[in-house]
Formats: C-alpha cells, sequence, structure tokens
C-alpha cells in the first residue's frame, strides 16, 4: 500500500500520542482547560491526528481525527483503512458535531416522580442499578435485563454480551432499523448461507442496480462510491456502463448512463428475464450444465415478454441487456435497500443473486466473507417478539445504548407503550433523543470520538479506536460504566478500565495475525494504523438444490392494496440516516442532493399526481395511512412513478435536541406494525396511503434556484460517441486583455473536477464547512439565500439529451485569473495574489457586496449576521481559519491556510512545494477523486496531467465572459448501456 | 415676459421676510411627523448596525436592492437642481428665477440624503472612510479601478459644487435678511452673506463668479449621473452590462428631477402666496420638458429590450424577458406606465395646467423612476448568470424604516431650509421686474 508523506506523519504523531494517552483517559477531567503543564507531545499551533473509526453508520469506516491542542477540529478518512481509505462522507465528517453537539447529555440524570430531571452522581447512579439487578437475581428473575444497542462488534459487543452473562440473561438486541434482511433472506434461499456478500463496484465491468442506493446509505456507502468511482474511470474514451432499474430517482440512480423507471417491486422481473435470456442462450458462465437446467426451470415463467407485461421494459430491450451483461465477464448487479423491504425485497435480492451466479460473478465481484458481521443484526421480527416480552412484564431493567428504537420502531409496533411496562429503564446515551426521554436513568457516555473500543465492519477488518481528545462533559464510556456495574455485581474492588478490556482482546488478535511479534509493537502499530487490515477470508457459495420455482414464488410480498390511491415509499435520508444525523447542525444545512431542500422532510409526488390535486412545491399535503397521518410539504418530483409518494426517513423528531426537533415528520408514524411477509423486517415501502392537500404554503428552504439550466452550458455532458470522435479541446483560450496580466512567479494553483466522476454526495461540502468555519444559518436565512456553502454541488436536471437524470456540478470560487470581483472592490479587499488566489482580505472588507454581484459563478458569501457557534460547538473550529465577523464578504479560498502549510514544512525541508503536497479539504475526502487540485505552472502536475489526458472533456464555465477561470471542468460522460 | 410680473421691489423683500415669519401650526404638525419618521429611520439604522445587514432583504444572489435603488434615485432628484438653476441659467431662460433656489436645494438635500445610502447599504458601515484616500502608514489606498470609489468622488464632488453655488446664490437676498433682523439672526444672517454690500464692485465679481460656478455645475449633472451608472454599467451582470446606461441615467435622472421640482413648487407657492413668482406659465413648462424626459427614457427602455433582442445573447435576453414576465413584472410595468404613459397627459393643456394633475403625475413619474432603478438593480441581479444560484429579494421592515427616514429626512430639511432662508431667489426675480422709478 502506497503512504505519502503526509500520511506517514499523521502516523508517526498518531502512534507517539497513542503511547503517552492511556495515563488520560482515567483521570476523566471535568473540563478541557488548556494544559497547566505543557504536554510534550502537543504542540501549541501543530496538529495531532489520531487515528480511530467512525461509528456514525454500521459502515465502520477509519478515520484520522486532526487534534489542535487538545480538541478535535476536523475527520477525515484513515487512508490505509481498506473500508474508507482516505475518504469520508457527510456524515462521517459531522461526528464532530455528534462530539461537541450543544444539546449533549452532560451529566448523569435521573427522572424524578413528577417527571422532572434531576442530577445524580456517577457512583450512585451506578449503584442505583446494581442494586436493582442484585434484588431481580436474588429473585431469579435475572433474564428480565436486556440490552439493545447499535450494530457492535469486537470488544464492546463481547463485553456487553459478558455482562448479560454475568446476570444471567440472553435478551440482547443488536438492533439497527435498516437490518439488511432481505439480502440476508435472499443469500439463505439462493445459496443456503444467511450471508450478507461484499460488492466490488471497481472489478466490474458492467454495473446494474436494482433499486440499490449503494452510493447514499446502503451498507458502506464510502467504499462502494470509491470504488464506484474507480470503476468509471474513462479508459480510452470508454468506461465501466451503469444501469440503474427501480421506482425512483435518487442520487445513485441518478448516476447511472440510463435509469429504467418501473413500479416498486417489479424491478425483480427485469433481473430473472435476464437470467431467462443467458440460461436460454447458453452465455452463461462458470456454471456446471445441471445447474443450468436446474436455473432454466426456476425462470421458465420470466421470457422477456413477460417481464415486458411486468415491468413494461421491452422485450428487445431485455435481451440485449442480458447479453450485454453476460459478456461483461464480470459484471455487478446488486440488490438491496430498505425501501425494497416490504416490496419484494427479498425477492428482487434473490433474482440479482441468481443472476449474478449465472452470469459467474459470485466470488470475483459479488464475495461472501467467512465471518459476516453485519449479519449479527437483529431483524425487525425479533425486536417484535422483544416488544411482546415487555408487554408482558418480562423485562425488569432495560439497557438502550446508542439506539433509539422509540423513534425507528413503528409507532404502531406498541414499542413506546411497552417500554412504560419496564421497571428501570437506563439509556446509556449522549443525547435526550426519544428513547433516552422516556429512560428513568441516562448515563451519558462518550462519543466514539472520546472513545476506546474496536469495530470490524467485514471479515478481517480489525478497526481499532482510540480516544482523540479528553471527554468534553462528565461522560463515561459505556464498555467503563458496564465494567463498573459488572465489578459491583461482583462486589469486585478492581475497577477495571475498557480500555484494559481493548487491550486485552488486542492479544487475541495479536496471537492470530502476528503471534512472533512483540505485543507492545503491534499494538501501537495497531493504534498508529488504525487497526489491522488483513484479507478477507472469503468462501465459495453453491446455488441451493431445494432452490425452485416455488421458492421464487414463495419470496414474493403480497402486492400492496390499493384504495386510497398511493403507494408509501420510505428511504433512509441521505444526510439522517435512520435519523441519527438530525441533530447536527450541518446535516440538517447541506441540501439533500436531488431535491436540493434542507431543514425539512418532504414528500415526493409525481406532476401528474400533483396537478390532479392541485399540489404545487412547498404546499402542505396530508399522507395517511391506517396506522397513522403526518403532514409534509410537497417536492413535486419527475423522478418518482405516478400513484407513488416517497418520503425520506430521519427527520421529525420531538425530542433530540435544538437542531433536530420540530422539523419535518417522520413517515415512521404511517408504518405498519407488521412484519414484511418473507424477511420479517419493517414494511418500509408498499403501503396503501392517501394523500390531501391543505392548501397551505409552507415556508421551505430549497437551495435550488432553478432545477434547469436551459440554454446556459453550465453542465456539460458528452457522449462516449462524441468522445471517441473528437478529441481535442474546443473551447476558446486566447481572449484580449485591458490591463497588465498577472505575474506568477512560483505556482499558479488550480484544480480539475472530474464531473463523470463527481456523484453529488456533498462530502466535500461537509468537509468544507468543517475546514473553514462556516456557519450555520438556520432555516430561515437559507431559505431567503442566505447559506453560507463555500462550495455548493449545483444540480440541473436537463444537462443530459437523453435523459432527466440530474447532474451535479460543483461549484465553488473559480479563483479566476481576470477576475470580475478583483477590480470593484474599491478597497482592495478582493485581490490577486502572486500565486493566482482571489484572496479576500476579512480585516479590509467593508461589505459593498460589489464583489458578489459581479461574480458571475455567484459563489462570494455574504456574513449578514455575527453567526453564532453555541457552545461547546465552537471548539470545533479550526484554529488556522479566521472566523469572520457581520458585514464581510468570504469564499473558497482553495484551503490557503493548508497551501501555506505546505509552505512552511517544504521551506524546513528545504525544498519547494511537491505536487500532492497541498490538498484541499474538498479533494481529500471526495470519495470519487473528482476533485484535483494543483499547480498549473507545473506541466507534470496530476491537475495538469488530468487536463491534458481529457482534452475533449476540458471546459471552463462561461469561459466567453473571459474570466480564465483557474478551475477547469471535464465534461460529465454517458456511457452506452447495451451494445 | 416681465410683463407677467406685476411686481415691485418693495413688495419683494416683504414677501421675502413673510416667509421667514414664525410658522403655522400645520408647519410644527408637519414638522413632527417628519421628525417621528426620521426617528423611524434611525431607529432602523441602527438595528441594522447592531445586528448586521441581515435585517435588510437582501441575499446571496441580491447583493444590492432597496439602498442603492433609493440612492440611485435621490441622485437623480439631485439633478433637477441643476438642471433648472445653472443650465437654465446659461440658456438665460428667464421664468427660471423664482424657482431656481428651491430647486437648488432640492439638489443639495437629495444629495445629502443620498449621500447616506452608500454608508448605510455597507457591511461595516463604521469604516467607511476606507473608500477615502486617506495617506497613512500601512499605505493602504482605495482601488481607482473600482467604480464605487468613482462614484464617490462623483457625489461629493456634485455635493461641493452644488453646495458652494447653493450658499452663493443666496448671498444677496441673505444680505438683505441681515439688514431686516436684530439680535442673533442678525448675526448669524452676517455670516452667511459673508460681507455683502451690494457695491457695483462686488455685483460685477458676483455675477462673474455666478456664471463661472453655472459653468461648473452643468457637466456635473451628465458626469454624475454617468458615473453614477457606471456603477451598473462596469460591472459583467446581465442587465447592467450596457453601453447606453450613461445617457439613460441622466435622462432617467433630469425626467425625475423635474417631477420633483414640480412635486414641491406647486404647495410652496399656496403655502407661502408666491403665485406671482411661479405662474401656471412656469408650471406648464416643466410639464412640457417632461412630455421631452419621457421620450427620452421611452427611448431608452425600447433601445434596451431591441439590444437585448439584437445582440443575441442569452444572459442578456432571460433578464429582460424575465424583468417583463417574471416575478417583478409588476415593476417593470410599472415604471413603463408611470414613466412614459402617465406623463403623456401633459399633452393636453388642462392637465398641464391643472395643479392636481400636475402633483399626480409627477408622484406617478418619482414612483416609476424609483421603479425604474429596482428593476434595473433587483431584476439583474436575480437572475444572473448561474441559474442555480437565482432568487429574489425579499421586503423586511427595517428597509421600509430606513427609506421612510430618508424622505423624512429629505422633507424635514426642505421644511427647515423653507423658513430659514429665502425660498425665492430675490435679487434675481429683482433683475425680471422693472426697478423702481426714482421719485
Amino acid at each position: 500500500m502506497e503512504i505519502k508523506r503526509r500520511d506517514f506523519v499523521k502516523l508517526i504523531g498518531a502512534a507517539s500520542v497513542a503511547t503517552a494517552l492511556p495515563g488520560c483517559t482515567r483521570q476523566r477531567p471535568r473540563n478541557l482547560i488548556p494544559y497547566v503543564i505543557p504536554h510534550e507531545e502537543i504542540q501549541p499551533g501543530k496538529a495531532v491526528w489520531y487515528a480511530s473509526v467512525c461509528r456514525e453508520c454500521p459502515a465502520g469506516c477509519g478515520v484520522h481525527v486532526r487534534v489542535r491542542e487538545g480538541r478535535a477540529v476536523k475527520v477525515e478518512g484513515n487512508p490505509v483503512h481498506p473500508v474508507s481509505e482516505g475518504k469520508l462522507c457527510s456524515r462521517g465528517h459531522a461526528s464532530l458535531q455528534g462530539l461537541y453537539n450543544p444539546d449533549r447529555i452532560q451529566q448523569p440524570r435521573r427522572k424524578r416522580e413528577d417527571g422532572r430531571w434531576e442530577r445524580i452522581a456517577w457512583d450512585d447512579a451506578q449503584e442505583l442499578i446494581a442494586d436493582k439487578i442484585k434484588d431481580l437475581i436474588d429473585e431469579g428473575r435475572g433474564d428480565n435485563i436486556a440490552f439493545i444497542n447499535s450494530h457492535q462488534t469486537g470488544s464492546l459487543d463481547a463485553l456487553i454480551n459478558e455482562f448479560l452473562n454475568t446476570v444471567g440473561s440472553a435478551r440482547r438486541l443488536n438492533y439497527e432499523p435498516f437490518g439488511y434482511e432481505s439480502v440476508k433472506k435472499a443469500s439463505d434461499t439462493v445459496f443456503n448461507v444467511e450471508k450478507i456478500p461484499q460488492y466490488k463496484f471497481n472489478e466490474a465491468n458492467y454495473i446494474i442496480s436494482f433499486g440499490s442506493d449503494f452510493l447514499e446509505t446502503w451498507m458502506s456507502p464510502v467504499k462502494h462510491a470509491r470504488e464506484f468511482g474507480a470503476a468509471r474511470e474513462l479508459q480510452n474514451s470508454r468506461m465501466v456502463p451503469f444501469l440503474h432499474v427501480g421506482p425512483r430517482l435518487s442520487m445513485t440512480a441518478t448516476n447511472a448512463d440510463e435509469f429504467i423507471k418501473v413500479k416498486p417491486g417489479r424491478e425483480y422481473a427485469l433481473a430473472l428475464g435476464m437470467v431467462h435470456v443467458i440460461v436460454h442462450e447458453n452465455i452463461a458462465r462458470g456454471i456446471p450444465r445441471a445447474q443450468l437446467n436446474h436455473v432454466r426451470a426456476v425462470v421458465e415463467d420470466y421470457f422477456p415478454r413477460e417481464v415486458e407485461r411486468i415491468t413494461g421494459i421491452q422485450f428487445e430491450k431485455v435481451e440485449k441487456l442480458a447479453r450485454t451483461f453476460a459478456a461483461a465477464n464480470p459484471g455487478l448487479a446488486v440488490a438491496g435497500n430498505p425501501s425494497l423491504d416490504g416490496n419484494n425485497g427479498a425477492l428482487t435480492t434473490a433474482a440479482v443473486h441468481l443472476l449474478n451466479y449465472v452470469c459467474g460473478n459470485i466470488g470475483r465481484t459479488v464475495v461472501f466473507e467467512q465471518t459476516d458481521l453485519l449479519e449479527n443484526i437483529d431483524s425487525y421480527a425479533n425486536m417484535r417478539r422483544f416488544v411482546r416480552s415487555m408487554k408482558q412484564g418480562e423485562v425488569s431493567v432495560l439497557f438502550v445504548y446508542d439506539s433509539n428504537p422509540s423513534f425507528t420502531m413503528p409507532e404502531a409496533s406498541g414499542f413506546n407503550a411497552a417500554l412504560e411496562k419496564v421497571e428501570l429503564k437506563v439509556a446509556l446515551s449522549s443525547y435526550l433523543d426519544e428513547t433516552s426521554a422516556q429512560a428513568d436513568l441516562i448515563l451519558p457516555v462518550n462519543s466514539p470520538l472520546e472513545s476506546w473500543g474496536d469495530y470490524e465492519p467485514s471479515d478481517g477488518v480489525y478497526g481499532l479506536m482510540q480516544p482523540s481528545m479528553k471527554p468534553v462533559f462528565n461522560t463515561r464510556m459505556a464498555g467503563d460504566i458496564l465494567l463498573s456495574l459488572k465489578a459491583l455485581l461482583n462486589n469486585d474492588e478492581n475497577d477495571a478500565s475498557f480500555y484494559d478490556y481493548v487491550r486485552e482482546r488486542w492479544r487475541e488478535i495479536h496471537q492470530r495475525l502476528a503471534p512472533n511479534t512483540d505485543f507492545e509493537e503491534f499494538w501501537v502499530g495497531s493504534l498508529a494504523n488504525g487497526g489491522r487490515f488483513t484479507d478477507a477470508q472469503t468462501m465459495t457459495v453453491q446455488l441451493n438444490d431445494r432452490f425452485a420455482k416455488q421458492t421464487l414464488e414463495e419470496l414474493k410480498d403480497r402486492e400492496p392494496v390499493e384504495q386510497n390511491g398511493f403507494e408509501l415509499m420510505t428511504y433512509p435520508s441521505m444526510n439522517h440516516y435512520d435519523g441519527r444525523g438530525a441533530n447536527r447542525p450541518w446535516l440538517q444545512e447541506i441540501p439533500d442532493p436531488m431535491t436540493q431542500m434542507t431543514w425539512e422532510n418532504w414528500v415526493e409526488i409525481h406532476p401528474d399526481d400533483a396537478n390532479r390535486l392541485g399540489i404545487r412545491n412547498g404546499d402542505k399535503i396530508e399522507v395517511r395511512s391506517s396506522y397513522g397521518v403526518i403532514e409534509l410539504p410537497a417536492y413535486v418530483y419527475e423522478g418518482i412513478q405516478p400513484g407513488v409518494v416517497a418520503i425520506p426517513v430521519g427527520q421529525g423528531h420531538s425530542e433530540y435536541g435544538r437542531y433536530a426537533e420540530n422539523i419535518g415528520a417522520s413517515p415512521i408514524l404511517l408504518l405498519s406494525a407488521s412484519l414484511a411477509d418473507v424477511t420479517g423486517s419493517v414494511k418500509w415501502s408498499g403501503l396503501d396511503v392517501s394523500v390531501v392537500n391543505k392548501q397551505e404554503r409552507l415556508r421551505i428552504a430549497n437551495v435550488a434556484g432553478s432545477d434547469v439550466q436551459g440554454e446556459r452550458p453550465f453542465l456539460q455532458v458528452v457522449t462516449v460517441e462524441e468522445l471517441i470522435r473528437n478529441s481535442t479541446r474546443e473551447e476558446k483560450e486566447e481572449y484580449p486583455q485591458i490591463y497588465e496580466p498577472h505575474e506568477y512567479p512560483e505556482h499558479r494553483w488550480g484544480m480539475t473536477i472530474d464531473l463523470n466522476k463527481c456523484i453529488g454526495c456533498s462530502a466535500c461540502v461537509t468537509a468544507c464547512y468543517s475546514e473553514n468555519n462556516i456557519p450555520v444559518v438556520g432555516k430561515e436565512d437559507v431559505r431567503r439565500g442566505r447559506e453560507l456553502s463555500w462550495i455548493q454541488i449545483q444540480r440541473f436536471f436537463d444537462a443530459r439529451e437523453d435523459s432527466d437524470n440530474g447532474r451535479f456540478l460543483p461549484m465553488l470560487c473559480q479563483h479566476c485569473t481576470a477576475a470580475p470581483c478583483e477590480p470593484v472592490c474599491p478597497v482592495f479587499a478582493a485581490y490577486h495574489t502572486n500565486e493566482g488566489l482571489n484572496a479576500q482580505v476579512y480585516n479590509r472588507c467593508i461589505g459593498t457586496r460589489y464583489c458578489s454581484n459581479n461574480c458571475p459563478y455567484k459563489v462570494r458569501r455574504f456574513n449578514w449576521w455575527d453567526y453564532d457557534f453555541p457552545s461547546p460547538l465552537n471548539w470545533q473550529l479550526n484554529p488556522d481559519v479566521t472566523v469572520r465577523t457581520k458585514g464581510v464578504m468570504e469564499k473558497c479560498t482553495f484551503c490557503v491556510q493548508r497551501i501555506t502549510d505546505a509552505r512552511q514544512e517544504a521551506r524546513l525541508e528545504g525544498r519547494d512545494i511537491r505536487d500532492g503536497d497541498v490538498v484541499p479539504a474538498c479533494q481529500q475526502t471526495c470519495p470519487t477523486d473528482a476533485i484535483v487540485f494543483g499547480d498549473l505552472k507545473d506541466p507534470d502536475s496530476r491537475v495538469n496531467q488530468l487536463r491534458e489526458r481529457n482534452k475533449a472533456r476540458g471546459y471552463h464555465v462561461l469561459n466567453e465572459l473571459n474570466t480564465q477561470p483557474a478551475v477547469m471542468y471535464l465534461k460529465d460522460v454517458v456511457e452506452e448501456t447495451t451494445s | 415676459m416681465p410683463s407677467s410680473y406685476n411686481l415691485s421691489y418693495t413688495k419683494t423683500d416683504a414677501d421675502l421676510l413673510n416667509t421667514l415669519k414664525s410658522p403655522s401650526k400645520g408647519y410644527w404638525v408637519a414638522l413632527a411627523i417628519l421628525s417621528i419618521g426620521l426617528l423611524i429611520g434611525a431607529y432602523g439604522w441602527g438595528s441594522q448596525i447592531y445586528y448586521g445587514m441581515g435585517m435588510s432583504g437582501k441575499n446571496n444572489p441580491v447583493g444590492w436592492a432597496l439602498y442603492i435603488t433609493t440612492f440611485v434615485f435621490w441622485v437623480g432628484i439631485a439633478h433637477s437642481g441643476t438642471l433648472i438653476s445653472a443650465i437654465l441659467f446659461l440658456f438665460r431662460v428667464r421664468w427660471r428665477a423664482p424657482v431656481y433656489r428651491s430647486a437648488e436645494a432640492v439638489t443639495v438635500f437629495a444629495l445629502c440624503v443620498a449621500g447616506l445610502f452608500p454608508l448605510i447599504h455597507l457591511g461595516r458601515p463604521w469604516v467607511f472612510y476606507w473608500m477615502l484616500p486617506i495617506p497613512q502608514m500601512g499605505e493602504m489606498f482605495p482601488n481607482f479601478k473600482s467604480p464605487l470609489v468613482w462614484d464617490l468622488f462623483a457625489v461629493f464632488t456634485y455635493l461641493t459644487v452644488s453646495s458652494t453655488f447653493f450658499v452663493l446664490g443666496m448671498m444677496p437676498d441673505v444680505a438683505i435678511l441681515r439688514d431686516k433682523f436684530r439680535g442673533w439672526k442678525k448675526k448669524v444672517y452676517g455670516v452667511l452673506a459673508l460681507g455683502w454690500r451690494g457695491t457695483d464692485q462686488q455685483w460685477r465679481h458676483y455675477t462673474a463668479a455666478y456664471l463661472f460656478l453655472a459653468a461648473l455645475a452643468t457637466p456635473l449633472v451628465i458626469s454624475v449621473h454617468s458615473i453614477v451608472s457606471w456603477d451598473f454599467a462596469m460591472s459583467v451582470v446581465p442587465g447592467w452590462h450596457d453601453t447606453i446606461f450613461a445617457p439613460y441615467f441622466v435622462a432617467g435622472a433630469i425626467h425625475s428631477g423635474l417631477a420633483m421640482v414640480i412635486i414641491l413648487l406647486v404647495p410652496m407657492r399656496k403655502w407661502f402666496s408666491l403665485k406671482e413668482y411661479i405662474t401656471d406659465h412656469h408650471l406648464a413648462s416643466l410639464a412640457k420638458l417632461m412630455i421631452f424626459t419621457a421620450f427620452v427614457v421611452g427611448f431608452a427602455y425600447a433601445i434596451e429590450f431591441f439590444m437585448a433582442w439584437y445582440g443575441g445573447d442569452i444572459y442578456k435576453r432571460d433578464v429582460f424577458l424575465f424583468r417583463a414576465f417574471g416575478p417583478y413584472w409588476w415593476s417593470f410595468w410599472g415604471l413603463f406606465f408611470f414613466n412614459f404613459i402617465l406623463p403623456m397627459l401633459f399633452w393636453w393643456h388642462k392637465y398641464r395646467t391643472n395643479t392636481v394633475w400636475l402633483i399626480v403625475v409627477s408622484i406617478g413619474v418619482s414612483i416609476g423612476m424609483w421603479l425604474e432603478r429596482f428593476v434595473i438593480i433587483v431584476t439583474s441581479l436575480s437572475h444572473e448568470y448561474n441559474p442555480f444560484a437565482w432568487g429574489s429579494h425579499f421586503l423586511t421592515s427595517t428597509e421600509v424604516y430606513i427609506i421612510i427616514g430618508s424622505f423624512s429626512l429629505f422633507f424635514f430639511l426642505f421644511m427647515v431650509f423653507a423658513k430659514i432662508l429665502p425660498v425665492v431667489s430675490n435679487w434675481e426675480v429683482k433683475e425680471v421686474i422693472e426697478p423702481p422709478k426714482k421719485k
């Protein structure tokens, strides 16, 4: 693995501090106070990086936490971690706002009789629990103690089990609202293994997604996006085609070369039809003849014309797709998405498994591993059973850790009602969410960035977590709490720490991976590395002998009854996932890539339906099911099927802090309590709902000034055909100039942005907020067009001629050579540096806003107010970047602080800045490497090489204005999906 | 024209003194109302300084809106004064004599009010002086490439010249007041009269200087508003970037200036009983001039649209379509109606001699000219190059307060002026009436 110099420096920093840390963590200080006695390892003004694991979703990306003067200020991907490889998504960046959330619970609390909270000391709280548990054990009711936690692996997983063992209970739920039940069920049916495979997008020559939003929320979005980006690299003007079949134009779908819209739950037919063609035309690969006949029998009903009847896709198209896909060798078909659950999710995934199987993709692009850690997630069926136990009074003490079932369980499931029956509810939670609000006792836990721990996202990937800073508040690690409780129960004076526990467990890993080395070295190395990463042990799977036509039919969910005219589809929100991101202000403010909505959730409705009901964008509409009713603004959206309404999950919190409360409504309130027929998951989709226009305009904060660009060639797209025909640059480059041209003695910084690679995920936007201290302005100001995002992912639906897929244009300051903003500033606050930056001197700016008026790209941002960073969010601020005051203009600086940093480092080492030394925050995090920054004066720099290699695709936005931008865009490319 | 005056030197002197008598109750009520308006404006500006520019209704695409609109509006109003006092003086238009003083006052006060707006619209008004060329250690200096700096210089030059013109033009009249009053008033007027004795030598120098100042002020009418227009024309904003802007703005300024003069003259001649000085004929002449300026601005509108189509630039074309048919259609069609259609009433003698109609049309033109600047500034910015960044201005109470304040300030200054200084130029009226016969 290639390790760059910067990475090496980070590792060294992480390693050296990691050795010194254990001594600090046990003291558990109450405040963050700058050092009275200076720390040897931490120099003021110098950042230290700690390797850890992001725990914002089950993907488990490795991260590096940047710490300045003892405070975590930025999170970046860990370049050596096989999941993230240095990249991170928006939610990962926002983990900092979980750490510094002003609504965090700051010390243990107990609920009084009158329902108000009172403080309680840690020891008292733990004793209270221990006494209760002891009583239960004495009564022989130890099994009445239960534990609900988010998906855990490794030490904490083992410790929870150990703890439950101590009290004699086995009631443990690894609860994730989106639990991949349909994938497990499908694997079980087709291959007789109840596992979730790993997908290798970068090894596929053709990608089809059957309704799977793998770039957004499904399984491991950063990894998928990274590999997807690699797959979409142009080779001789061609690239891996990507086809999406599904009911909704999601962000993943919009990235497809072709998006085939089908009714929800009908995707499976195309997969089976393709299998039908492949096995009948004898173009299957790597399966024995006997199995071929077996498969033929299974799919015999799904001849292409039948597929056309079910899905509306022309049968010739089905045949062509089947042939192209089979020829890809290997291709990759993926299925599975929470929004499919309840709507033939298992059937679709099974059909896709079969498709991959007959094309010989299993083991190549679809890999089953020996240990599949996601399979431990408990299904909704288990949760239902647990609710029943609670209702029957079989649960006396309930621990809930890092999980919010009160919000994510369908209201109709009766979870909240059953919770009242529990005598002692202990929330091990950082936040007062819907679940902890109902607890009797809240023991605030450390944020993952303050904790020891480990996490294995997949086989062979052992991520190691270490605290990047001392806890912000009077909180403890969940592991420490459990160990203390255990000690109390065992009357054990010895208060072991979770740190020791993790270390002990890593002795086992040490024995397994490197038994002949010194453990200390192994441990320190692992800390510096962010874990140990070995190759996964894969397993081969064979077609289940008993798999038959009938089993396939049995996977079908019941057809939704259509009485009220609309079918409900819910999907995890890109920014909030199952709702856990909703209290991070960045995630509220950064727009959803497709709808560009902020601080809101919405109901997507097709224009035909909307016209019929007289609904316009932003009208309040009521969605009613037999289980509940919610009111939300409408988002009239071409990307959805008529007769279907889609609502993202994640908003509508009644608790969970100032940023999450009273925003939108949760579609979970509409869901039925019953399980999806075959998989035992929540029926996230396929529910029958009615839609009523409430005749009221709502104040929505949509960032998009226009959904279309019309004749304005801002976002340019070419087809591969055009690319092959023409390989020269079309743009006129030289224009006359009145002013003296600028001179750049050393560097001229510039950027190349490959639109073909930009998937719209907006991780760059969040990284920029984090790096550059960009304030969050709130809904009202976003609505008024005052958001301060320095980089914006602009989305247009008409960029492509052949389809209405939305495409993305990352728009940031273009750092023009002949910048219109510079000459108009009366006080030289906007000026040109000798390295080509359009600098903005905040101290000099008097706020005429003329520069912003004159910027044709509209990338300058004005400080309309003095913005608030409610404590302790202010501790996240990057000390290298000025916090701007009211009345001044700001904008993208190309991360000038990083340029300065690189220059100083280079000077110390007595050399020039090398290509790759300066990596702005947006480029650093971009999962697909769409953004490349560098010196335009250096002909060998990556930024120039990219331009050189992609001559025909390069263009400047508004080139005709002769602004001579430093940012060059490479046109988006559309590949053919059938050959 | 002298025939239309039936006046004597004694009567003019007496009339002049009459205007300065203790004001009526109505005057005090009006002044009180204007003071409240001023306080409202001060509150608006104060809160905007305290809380930030967010108090106004601007946002990312629309960085300039009502303040700059009102700034240009007042600069435009200012032009009426110079037009009447200097240009008509150079052209020896005789009916100018009784009205030019108030016109000049309009210029000076409108400029004072206008000059506040660039400060009001600053994000950090407390450091406005950074725009001034103040030599200091840090060697920070204004950027002379910026039209805003040109603008600052243009407006300050204009204010200086017109104030000088205003004060010097009053000298002989103030001297009369000095002679008629006693006590502290005599001292104050004495200072303002600058030792005027009315000797032949003084008159000789005075008229020469006056002619010189008139000649100096005349090109300023053209230059100031041209430069104000370059704030827009020098930018790349479609809808601003037009070569026609300088003459277009000058014509518009004169158009609105004429309207403002009528609005002020009609009540003044009633309240101060100046019917004999400002006759119906004078007002009708102003109205005729207004027909001409209406045609000039109407032509400019037509040319702009023609160029938007003929130029073939999609950005510019879209801005003009947006103006006419976008959410701001009312402002566009409003300006067209008020500035061009409405003044056409003055083709009829009936309307241009009826003071009510004169006022109605003039107020209409004032509104129309304000709308014209609003349309130019706000619609162009809301519908610029980048479609994703399109957005609209919204109205806030702070903006309304500040605009109320600005109008209040203007009228407040004018009313105070009317009670302490001669609103009609006595000495120039005397020039056009028969000198008294020796007894």
